[in-house]
């Protein structure tokens, strides 16, 4: 395994070349697997990071001279975890996150240390750093909270005559377009009365609708809203989600799941009712995107197997346990989550040209034993277990001098170099 | 040789003293001590202190007592003379606490709340001189510097309005009253600027005017026609002759000066991370500041100490021992700062009160006993806070000029057991210790 390694760091090592931009700095994480979760698995790879972004992914890259090198020989190389309504990490609203972030907080470090690196909070995401301010945010979510709940029928009337004068605008709105288009005159342009701007945004495509549904009874009656109104979604809940998987597939509605919130079947009703293990499995096998936030979005320091954030991953093991591929349950904490928040082009998997946000395990993600090694944050490293007091003490890692592995290499580069 | 550069010392000793005895008529006292903590250059150890009219006339370990002098011969009792001690930010002496906005208009010296025995309160630890920091957060006012003396009514200030206040926090609130007040002055100078440029302009469009009037009176005078008269009151206004700044409102006037630079902001800080936002808005200005840190016995500030100091700033710490966050490992953020190159340290009671001033000097003795340099720390709580409010001149030091303002300590200034023997200011003994207990016990 070393060997390889070295061949690594001696290809780098050896074509140096000098020609590097002074200025910019460079992060290279050598010889874990590194799950991109776009494009597969690559085994004892290098992630090269410049700056703030990714730079190369691959088997062999070369590292530039002075680069930070981490050894993540035999470890886990994921891109940072996602959590989706981490309020209880980051506080404020709006911009003002970006006034009131302490980078110096437990949380963050904490959060840090259970391998998210970024968090959805107050409509806003957030990259979360040790002891820098600079650059936090990572920009707003359009999201719009619908309140369709099915126990106020009243209440649903209104959300659905809402959206009906919305439609009706944009239908006189489109034959006025078409008309004037036509060199034909339609008169005025009109008028956006009495129509609420956020449900316009919603159905013109530019933002998210936020609803909240648990009971087959509610998602059944945010579907019936959906296949009416078809607009982009996000149902918190979803504990009965599996009963109607199909239907929530065919309204392109995505869901953010808690696999270890229980409830039990009532004897009452004559449908499918309760909670199941299977519930993300079958979602998936429905083609109904997810992601996964734990029981509590905070971290409550109950313990290491709690149900806070720490153990976003230990949520999503629960998934596996049910059935989810574990590939899947990968993408429900980083890319799927992601594109929820409007920034896949920017976080959620290793690719090139992506924010460098990267964490290391010791092994794997969704194994109870598992520890984050180091968590990179816009090409930064922000957390190494062995450097933070939290977990330095718990199976503390092997003393690791990059330093010695870079002097052997480079005694015995023309060797290994002749011998490809 | 050794007895002949003696005796040659003695005698120009002698000679320096006859001319200074002509010097040093009235009211004489001399203090000889153990140990004298001047703050100008090195202590001296059984050495004097000449004191007339009020004023440090000599000092050294070769000093001549003129014959009519009193003398204080404390020598062999272990007494130590020191500055008094200086509060940069005794608020405990307000009234009004001001909480959010701009409230910049108010003056700590306008709401002083002192109860008859104030200075006693202060002068049996040995405080010689307070600045008084009005409380409240959002910036809530500005400073005032009191000497602490006996007085009917206010007290004597030496300076009413001196720094201004703010308190910074790690929220939009407490940014955004900052971000504001800075606009906002920076609006007002602009404004005053743009003003005296259209005074100037209209004032030379009018000269102008005036002067094409007189000449086209002239021509008409040698015309022979007659001049108009202009009827009383029809006459045309001008502009004014000088130029009138237009006013600037009461809460900007503070931000103004700032921007200025012609006064300096007293930041209050709790936590590294109100540091950082500090620096976020101070990015590219040079205004001058103040740090004060206030923070409970858990700080994370050991994490900025590298920044604060590279700034240059003046820093001014609660006086306590602190822990690394959610440990017990206790950490000396003073001597972290002094480590660091910190020169301009000033070291508060741990709780802004008059019990924090109580055990000011124990909570100091911890940090000294614990790594702290004992002249830092000595300083910290008297020349440096006097230069910070800009009275060094008044109190601090015990240097030849200098006011008599001082304290006879009954020992070490640090040993927690020691007592304020005596406080001396402008050459008045302003309490006694024998005397203060004596009228306690009667």
């Amino acid at each position: 395994m070393k060997t390889i390694l070295q061949l690594i760091l001696v290809s780098v090592l050896c074509v140096n070349v000098n020609a590097q931009d002074q200025d910019s700095s460079y992060l290279a994480i050598v010889g874990g697997d590194i799950h991109t979760v776009t494009d597969g698995v690559i085994m004892k790879g290098v992630v090269l990071c410049k700056d703030s972004r990714i730079l190369k992914v691959g088997k062999r890259v070369r590292i530039p001279e002075g680069a930070e090198i981490i050894n993540a020989e035999g470890m886990q190389v994921y891109p940072g975890l996602i959590a989706i309504d981490a309020s209880g990490i980051v506080s404020g609203r709006g911009v003002a996150v970006a006034d009131s972030y302490d980078p110096y907080a437990l949380n963050i470090d904490l959060a840090l240390a259970g391998g998210i690196t970024t968090v959805q909070t107050g409509g806003m995401v957030a990259n979360l750093k040790h002891g820098t301010i600079d650059n936090v945010l990572v920009g707003p979510t359009e999201w719009v909270n619908l309140n369709y709940s099915s126990t106020s029928s009243a209440g649903r009337r209104r959300v659905r005559d809402e959206f009906s004068k919305v439609r009706d605008f944009m239908r006189l709105h489109r034959s006025w377009e078409l008309t004037s288009s036509m060199g034909e005159d339609a008169g005025d342009e009109p008028e956006a009365k009495g129509v609420k701007p956020e449900y316009l945004s919603l159905l013109k495509g530019e933002a998210t609708a936020r609803l909240s549904a648990n009971s087959l009874k509610d998602l059944l009656a945010t579907c019936e809203l959906l296949e009416e109104y078809p607009m982009q979604s996000v149902i918190f809940g979803g504990q009965e989600a599996w009963a109607c998987a199909g239907r929530l597939g065919r309204v392109n509605a995505r869901l953010v799941i808690t696999p270890r919130n229980k409830k039990w079947a009532s004897d009452d009703l004559n449908r499918p009712s309760g909670w199941t293990i299977e519930n993300a499995k079958t979602l998936w096998e429905h083609g109904v995107k997810f992601a996964i936030l734990p029981g509590e979005n905070s971290i409550s320091l109950m313990g290491l197997a709690g149900r806070d954030l720490m153990t976003l991953p230990m949520e999503a093991a629960f998934a596996i346990r049910g059935g989810l591929q574990q590939d899947a349950a990968l993408r429900a904490i980083t890319i799927d989550a992601a594109e929820m928040l409007g920034i896949e082009h920017r976080l959620g998997s290793i690719e090139v040209g992506k924010d460098a946000n990267i964490i290391v395990c010791d092994g794997d993600l969704f194994h109870y034993r598992s520890f984050v090694q180091w968590a990179v944050v816009d090409g930064k490293m922000m957390y190494d277990k062995q450097q933070s007091s939290y977990f330095a003490h718990i199976r503390p890692r092997a003393e690791e001098v990059i330093d010695e592995i870079e002097e052997e290499t480079i005694i015995d580069a023309p060797e290994v170099v002749d011998n490809p | 040789m050794i007895i002949s550069s003696l005796l040659l010392t003695l005698t120009s000793s002698l000679a320096w003293q006859q001319a200074d005895e002509r010097e040093l008529v009235g009211r004489v006292t001399a203090y000889r001590l153990d140990r004298i903590e001047t703050l100008d250059g090195d202590a001296l150890t059984n050495a004097t202190v000449l004191v007339q009219d009020g004023i440090i006339q000599r000092i050294g370990k070769v000093v001549i007592i003129p014959g009519h002098a009193t003398v204080h011969d404390l020598r062999g009792t272990g007494s130590v003379m020191t500055p008094p001690l200086v509060l940069s930010h005794a608020n405990f002496l307000q009234s009004d606490r001001r909480d959010g906005g701009n409230n910049s208009r108010f003056i700590a010296a306008d709401s002083l709340w002192l109860s008859e025995d104030w200075p006693t309160s202060l002068w049996r630890y040995g405080v010689g001189m307070v600045a008084v920091d009005p409380p409240g957060n959002g910036a809530p006012g500005r400073t005032s510097v009191l000497k602490v003396a006996a007085s009917e009514k206010r007290p004597e200030t030496l300076v009413d309005d001196l720094h201004l206040k703010l308190d910074m926090a790690t929220n939009s609130s407490a940014k955004n009253l900052i971000r504001d007040g800075l606009k906002a002055a920076e609006a007002a100078i602009e404004n005053e600027i743009q003003a005296e440029k259209d005074w100037k302009k209209s004032r030379k469009e009018w000269d102008a005017k005036k002067e094409e009037e007189k000449k086209a009176a002239e021509a008409a005078k040698a015309n022979g026609e007659k001049a108009k008269k202009v009827k009383e009151g029809d006459e045309e206004q001008g502009p004014p002759e000088t130029f009138e700044a237009p006013g600037i409102k009461d809460n900007e006037q503070a931000f103004v000066d700032w921007v200025r630079k012609e006064r300096t902001v007293q930041v209050h800080m709790r936590s590294a991370s109100d540091w950082l936002h500090w620096m976020q808005i101070m990015e590219d200005r040079e205004e001058n500041y103040e740090v004060v840190f206030s923070m409970g016995s858990t700080t994370n500030l050991h994490e900025v100490i590298e920044s604060v100091v590279a700034s240059g700033v003046r820093v001014d710490l609660p006086a306590r021992m602190s822990f690394l966050p959610y440990t017990r490992n206790r950490v000396n953020i003073a001597a972290e700062f002094v480590a660091a190159g910190c020169e301009k340290l000033i070291l508060s009671p741990a709780s802004n009160s008059i019990a924090g001033l109580r055990d000011l000097r124990a909570s100091v003795s911890r940090l000294i006993a614990e790594g702290l340099d004992q002249t830092i720390a000595l300083r910290a709580i008297t020349l440096e806070p006097a230069l910070a409010v800009g009275q060094e001149e008044v109190m601090g030091t015990i240097a030849i000029g200098m006011p008599a303002s001082f304290v006879i300590w009954s020992g070490d200034v640090f040993d927690p057991l020691t007592e304020v023997d005596s406080l001396v200011l402008d050459g008045e003994e302003k309490f006694n210790r024998e005397q203060f207990e004596s009228e306690l016990l009667r």
